[in-house]
């Protein structure tokens, strides 16, 4: 069976490359069938130069390593989707229900991301006459995973097309680009459509059997509460009461973006980038130790606080708010962290002592993560510069 | 003895590993003397074709220094003088006599070897064709014999696995071995002898005079490499060095006054059965060395060393200082699916194949595993460099032609080890690109100079 299909296809690619060729019909979309091909077959070419024996990885495992890691947050914010919208209407909550709506929410918003983004992706290359990159699989699966499940679908092909042009493209494509292009995605949107970013109303979808349109239902993220109710002695309480313990934290089973509530799924993911060695460990122990030492520090220097989140346990910065998400897939995408290995330390710790200053001193972004992330791309240039400045400055001269 | 221990850099999970067996292998009709591969010569020819020459006799000198010169590894007529594109002589053939005769040269006694003074000896190592096998850094070129380098560095044993084994070279050539450096200890303070691991029972001869024990994975031995670990002047970025074998040549020919073409040689043809020492001779007929062996044409020939040799082909020869020959298959057929398959037999320094978590030897191809992609400053090259240049932003440096900055990185520690380019994932060629712009300095310093 393997065989056959595998003969089949190999045939099909061979009988279909000549209108691709140099001279051929279809020239201008080489890059895009080439592209398709390799995703099948894996070229053999041989090693023109020395060494003539090469490492067995290439881009398109490392990249499909990543996509394994985003697996688990998928799989849980799927259903964390489904079973919030079944919730807000009080349908049933049956796994395979909950399932079937949250694949009808968040199916789309994928589709949308991926076929508009390889639009772009493919008429960069065609123009560049340059390989597609695989560094797209991760963007395009990235970017849904961050929306709230109500975001409309214009809004993911006008994000989408933004990260990967803007954020991308100007720059000179995959690997000159300064800013993680699924986060300049979200950014944008973050700023254009700020009603439909954050808010109260935005993290339930309810797709109800009568209408097929998404429509929203108010409730809280973690973050959103930033005022001590009167009735509360502690924010904690708080925090508690409105479903927010640490333990629903960790796990995720709360309204959010898509997929990036589960503490817990980003852990998993994190193990997996970390053993493979795609991710770095720096850059996430660094970011998680920004955090918790910042927020430790806060809590001990803020007396009488404006926002509750500057003394609370630093564990619900950690947990809260995409945090986890952010820091995992987001931070340690290569290309826009920095490459030396003390600045990695440096940009991760960085990254989460800028988040949580911006929760405590602008409670007007919940997102925190992201700007501190986006921030922080801007600068790792810079880190990379310095600290090949110092090592150079350790060598004994040889010119 | 100064332990070195080497943190950067990798072991080998290749199979087919030289075993320590020995077989000896003959020259069939000729053997050649190869010339291009031989650093930053510009050869003046000797001889031409058809001419009678004995083992020993020169073949040709060096425009820039015609002292040293470079001599016949065969006896009998040069049947072929082999030019490449634009007139470079490639290798001079030589077609064997039944009777090899040789050239003899003065012998030393070790009582004169100690009153020759530096000149005269050195003169005599250019004349009796052993000049160069000693070797300079940074460039490795051939050394010269104006310069005075602090010391020279001497190396036995390999952390490449698919290079000899000193304890096969050594085996009853110690005398010369001592000799070679008595000879060698006369043109340079310090000699710095280096053994890779511990020192076998049996060779305790060494005790004394091994200056350094490295530990460490490939290419933990390069002289480069040891230099870069243990350097603490600038002065000392000349050094020279020498390959243990070629000491124990240059005492031979010193002792007995005959240009010695032996040699050992670690051969690899991908199967345990197969892979071994052989005994044989300088400019031996590569397929000479496979004699008995069926290799099929769709192989690639690599001379030197698994990462940092040259390609080459069965009807080449063998230099004069390789010592490591290995036949792998050419890349086979694409596979399907290659990026999703868990490649519990490929073979990869990253973790993101299953065969990272198993201590098998896995066999190896040519093929590149992947597409030539953008950098996405995914940092491997660096994690492996064992001289701690950033290979991704020298590189970029040289890209964009600056090369004071690549310098000041490192570029001329760099010992084109070729693990930086095995590594990465986007398939950039950063070890061609840096040994490219290091030959490409070497000769404008000497333009100018
Ligand atoms: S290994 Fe390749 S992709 Fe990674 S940093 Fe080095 S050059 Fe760039
Ligand atoms: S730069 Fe590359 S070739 Fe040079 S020493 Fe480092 S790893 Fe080896």
């Amino acid at each position: 069976m393997r065989k056959r299909v595998e003969t089949y296809l190999r045939g099909f690619f061979e009988r279909n490359s000549r209108y691709f060729s140099h001279g051929g019909r279809l020239y201008p979309l080489a890059s895009l069938f080439e592209a398709i091909e390799t995703i099948f077959f894996t070229p053999a070419i041989a090693a023109g130069k020395a060494p003539y024996v090469r490492d067995g990885v290439d881009l398109k495992r490392f990249m499909s390593i990543v996509l394994l890691a985003l697996v688990p947050p998928l799989i849980f914010g799927i259903y964390n989707t489904g079973y919030h919208s079944r919730l807000a209407i009080g349908s049933d909550l049956s796994f395979f229900s909950v399932v079937a709506t949250g694949l009808k929410i968040v199916m789309p918003l994928i589709i949308v991301s991926y076929g508009v983004g390889f639009f772009w992706e493919a008429l960069f290359s065609a123009i560049r006459k340059h390989p597609i990159s695989e560094g797209f699989l991760v963007t395009g699966l990235l970017f849904p995973m961050t929306l709230p499940p109500t975001v409309p679908l214009w809004q993911v092909a006008v994000g989408i097309s933004f990260g990967v042009v803007i954020g991308k493209e100007v720059f000179g494509g995959t690997g000159r680009n300064i800013f993680n292009p699924a986060l300049t995605a979200r950014a944008f949107l973050f700023f254009a459509y700020p009603a439909r970013m954050s808010g109260d109303s935005v993290w339930v979808a309810v797709s109800g059997a009568a209408s097929s349109a998404v429509s929203a239902v108010s409730g809280a993220t973690p973050l959103s509460i930033t005022t001590l109710a009167p009735g509360f002695k502690t924010f904690e309480s708080q925090l508690h009461q409105s479903g927010f313990s640490l333990t629903n934290l960790f796990f995720g089973l709360y309204p959010g973006c898509v997929a990036d509530s589960s503490a817990l799924c980003c852990l998993i993911g994190a193990l997996i980038l970390i053993i493979t060695g795609v991710a770095s460990y720096r850059i996430i122990l660094g970011g998680v130790a920004g955090l918790l030492v910042t927020s430790f520090g806060f809590g001990l220097i803020s007396q009488a606080p404006l926002n509750p989140w500057i003394n609370i346990n630093p564990l619900y910065h950690l947990l809260a708010g995409g945090f986890a998400f952010g820091i995992v897939y987001m931070a340690t995408d290569p290309v826009s962290a920095p490459g030396t290995t003390a600045s990695k330390w440096v940009y991760g710790f960085l990254i989460g002592l800028l988040t949580v200053m911006i929760r405590v001193i602008n409670p007007a972004f919940p997102e925190g993560v992201m700007l501190a992330i986006l921030f922080m791309n801007l600068f790792s240039p810079l880190f990379d510069v310095v600290e090949i400045r110092i090592r150079a400055g350790k060598r004994i001269p040889n010119v | 003895m100064k332990t070195v221990r080497i943190k950067k850099g990798w072991r080998f999970k290749i199979a087919g590993r030289p075993t320590d067996q020995q077989e000896i292998r003959l020259a069939s009709q000729t053997v050649a003397l190869v010339v291009d591969k031989l650093p930053f010569v510009k050869p003046l020819l000797l001889v031409k074709e058809g001419d009678s020459v004995n083992i020993g006799s020169s073949l040709f000198s060096d425009k820039k220094n015609p002292d040293i010169k470079f001599l016949s590894p065969g006896g009998g007529r040069v049947s072929a003088i082999h030019y490449g594109p634009r007139r470079v002589i490639e290798e001079i053939v030589i077609s064997l006599d039944k009777s090899e005769n040789q050239e003899t040269f003065d012998a030393f006694t070790e009582k004169a070897l100690d009153h020759t003074s530096r000149d005269s000896l050195i003169a005599g190592l250019m004349t009796r064709g052993m000049w160069p096998l000693i070797r300079q850094l940074p460039f490795r070129s051939i050394a010269d014999p104006k310069s005075q380098p602090s010391a020279i560095w001497i190396s036995l044993g390999s952390a490449d696995p698919f290079q000899p084994l000193s304890q096969v070279y050594l085996k009853g050539q110690e005398e010369f071995f001592t000799f070679g450096v008595r000879a060698l200890s006369r043109m340079s303070d310090r000699i710095n002898i280096c053994w890779y691991g511990d020192i076998p029972p049996g060779f305790d001869f060494l005790n004394e005079s091994v200056t350094h024990r490295i530990t460490g994975e490939y290419p933990a031995t390069d002289p480069g490499v040891v230099l870069y670990h243990t350097k603490t002047t600038p002065a000392e970025n000349q050094d020279w060095y020498i390959n243990g074998q070629d000491v124990i040549g240059i005492g031979k020919c010193l002792k007995t006054g005959v240009y010695p073409v032996d040699r050992i040689v670690a051969f690899s043809d991908g199967t345990p059965e197969n892979s071994r020492h052989l005994k044989t001779r300088t400019g031996i007929r590569l397929q000479d060395l496979a004699a008995g062996l069926s290799i099929g044409p769709d192989k690639q020939w690599i001379v030197g060393g698994i990462l940092s040799g040259d390609a080459t082909a069965s009807d080449k020869y063998l230099d004069l200082n390789q010592t490591s020959i290995m036949i792998v298959d050419v890349s086979p057929q694409s596979e399907m699916f290659g990026f999703l398959r868990p490649g519990l037999h490929r073979l990869s320094r990253s973790r993101t194949l299953i065969s990272t978590f198993s201590s098998a030897l896995l066999p190896v191809n040519t093929d590149m595993h992947g597409e030539i992609r953008p950098c996405i400053n995914c940092g491997y090259c660096a994690s492996v460099c064992p001289v701690d240049i950033l290979p991704q932003f020298t590189c970029k440096s040289l890209w964009a032609d600056e090369i004071e900055e690549a310098l000041a990185y490192g570029l001329l520690d760099c010992v084109e080890c070729g693990l930086c380019s095995f590594v990465c994932p986007s398939k950039i060629e950063l070890a061609e690109c840096l040994k490219d712009a290091r030959k490409h300095y070497h000769k404008e310093l000497n333009q100018v100079a």
